[in-house]
């Protein structure tokens, strides 16, 4: 991204500037869009040829066919007590109230840790040493303490969740250059101002950072929490798949999840495009 | 008038030999004078600009403004950093009535006001592109707009054009003297260039290192070539600005 400013058409007169900085970037990702289509392509040819000439037994490999096909049933009559979509929701509404914990609680907490020292010092600590635990270890002690319901389980994704946006939002206040908010300063800011002006907005593109990385450690935590103890949700599924050695069934859920993972990169993608273009820009 | 008495700035250093950044430094800078401070890296130079702006607490001294000690930064000093410090979510205008907006100037005003101040920096039909998209030269034409948008007393430049390339820093030293001339602010600049002092400075003030102190002949009135080309203009200070 550094690189599109230095791009030819940033030094071409201004009358076709009108949005020069996003056509470099533009260019650059359908330069490798064509290609990774065509990777995805060969994959899922590489996948039937497999399944067609039997190179291993459809007890470990279903063809795409079968997939399919199990793919409407799962959709249409359900699996392990819900429908494909039951099953979906379940786990999106986990890891929405997760990642809204996380950013209620981690962006504010975080700034607080990333602008006063005492904050800092009071709060980093139980942070750091609960993060650093695998969050599956500590999944059975939340079900003793809250049970086997919904709570544990929210509970132990908000967990996962808060910590990166947290650290996040603390290491963007600390990354405001001291100039920038010199001249602020000296352009008569008020502390308030100086904040919502100035440390907010520069703060903004690792907080983003801090929330692609909460989506991706939430999924993973999801789908393992879903595994252990749950009655719904797609990890559910495919764990109860797996003890009727359905893989079509299995293979359906890992399908959903690969595809919600990537709805939600791109969704990232697409809100820094529009919230911080300038991202990485002096 | 700026007045600066026996300013002096300490760092306490990890091996208990403290730095003396500004030694006992005492200075005047007169309205309508642009004053150069000129001298070695580590001079303590950045320190003086530092401590009149507000940033550095000084250890001993005084400096005033008007008979108004300087205690914190404000809108009545403007700097213009070597770094440009253009915030790169706003567009130009923005980034010019940023100090107007901190004193709750109206929108249309304020936008009015930065319009001007851009036709005064030659930068008219950039106003609404980001910074990032402007050349280092221009985003420090930008820098000096935003620093005169609060009207300040005085303008505070620390090697604005250091990171320039020479042709570049011969147009943007042309510049500074016709808004200079148009403005008639007086401006205390930050500069290593010998040349680049003679050219732009009234007062001309020259710094060593270690400590920090100013070196004699401290002040004499120099006529450089920008000065003359101000006499033979003779433009009244310009009221429309402001």
């Amino acid at each position: 991204m550094t690189l599109a400013a230095n791009s030819p058409t940033s030094f071409s007169p201004s009358t076709t500037q009108r949005r020069p900085s996003l056509r470099p970037r533009r260019s650059a990702s359908t330069g490798t869009l064509g290609i990774s289509l065509v990777t995805l392509a060969a994959l899922i040819a590489l996948w039937f040829i497999a399944a067609r000439f039997g190179w291993a037994s459809p007890l470990f490999l279903p063809s795409p066919a079968e997939v399919l096909t199990q793919f409407s049933a799962v959709w249409a009559d359900g699996y392990a007590n819900g429908t494909l979509l039951d099953h979906t929701l379940a786990s999106l509404g986990r890891i929405a109230a997760a990642l809204g914990v996380g950013i209620f609680l981690g962006i504010p907490l975080g700034l607080l840790m990333g602008l006063n020292r005492w904050v800092k010092g009071i709060f980093s600590v139980p942070i750091d040493l609960y993060w650093g635990l695998p969050p599956l270890a500590y999944l059975p002690l939340l079900i003793i303490w809250l049970g086997i319901g919904e709570t544990s389980k929210i509970v132990l994704l908000s967990l996962s969740t808060f910590a990166p946006i947290c650290f996040a939002a603390q290491a963007g206040v600390r990354s405001v250059p001291a100039e920038r908010i010199n001249a602020a300063l000296s352009l008569g800011a008020s502390r308030l101002q100086l904040f919502t002006s100035i440390i907010l907005p520069s703060a903004l593109p690792e907080i983003m950072t801090g929330l692609k990385i909460a989506i991706g450690a939430g999924l993973s935590t999801l789908v393992a929490a879903e595994l252990i103890a749950a009655q719904s949700g797609l990890g559910y599924m495919i764990m109860s798949a797996a003890n009727f050695l359905a893989t079509d069934v299995v293979f359906v859920g890992l399908i959903v999840i690969a595809i919600l993972a990537f709805a939600f990169t791109s969704g990232m993608r697409w809100l820094e495009h529009r919230l911080i273009p300038w991202k990485g820009k002096l | 008038m700026l007045r600066i008495r026996d300013a002096s700035v300490t760092f306490p250093a990890s091996d208990g030999q403290d730095v003396h950044a500004l030694d006992h430094v005492s200075l005047d800078i007169a309205p309508d004078s642009i004053v150069v401070a000129v001298g070695a890296s580590g001079c303590g130079k950045s320190t003086l600009l530092n401590a009149i702006a507000g940033f550095l607490p000084l250890t001993e001294g005084t400096i005033t403004l008007d008979g108004k000690e300087i205690v914190a930064p404000g809108g009545d000093r403007g700097v213009v950093f070597q770094k440009d410090t253009l915030l790169p979510w706003a567009n130009v205008l923005d980034n010019v009535a940023l100090g107007l907006k901190y004193r709750g100037v109206r929108r249309s005003e304020r936008h009015e006001r930065s319009r001007r101040l851009l036709e005064l920096v030659g930068l008219a039909d950039f106003a609404e592109k980001p910074p990032y998209e402007l050349s280092g030269g221009m985003r420090q034409r930008v820098g000096i707009a935003r620093a005169l948008a609060t009207d300040p007393k005085i303008l505070l430049m620390d090697e604005p054009f250091g990171a320039l390339d020479s042709l570049t820093r011969e147009t943007m030293q042309q510049l500074l003297a016709s808004v200079w001339a148009k403005t008639g602010k007086q401006i205390l600049f930050i500069t290593h260039s010998i040349e680049e002092a003679l050219t732009l400075g009234t007062t001309i003030v020259v710094m060593s290192p270690r400590p920090g102190r100013i070196v004699g002949p401290v002040r004499g009135r120099f006529r450089p070539r920008v000065c003359q080309e101000r006499r033979h203009r003779a433009d009244p200070v310009q009221p429309a600005l402001h």
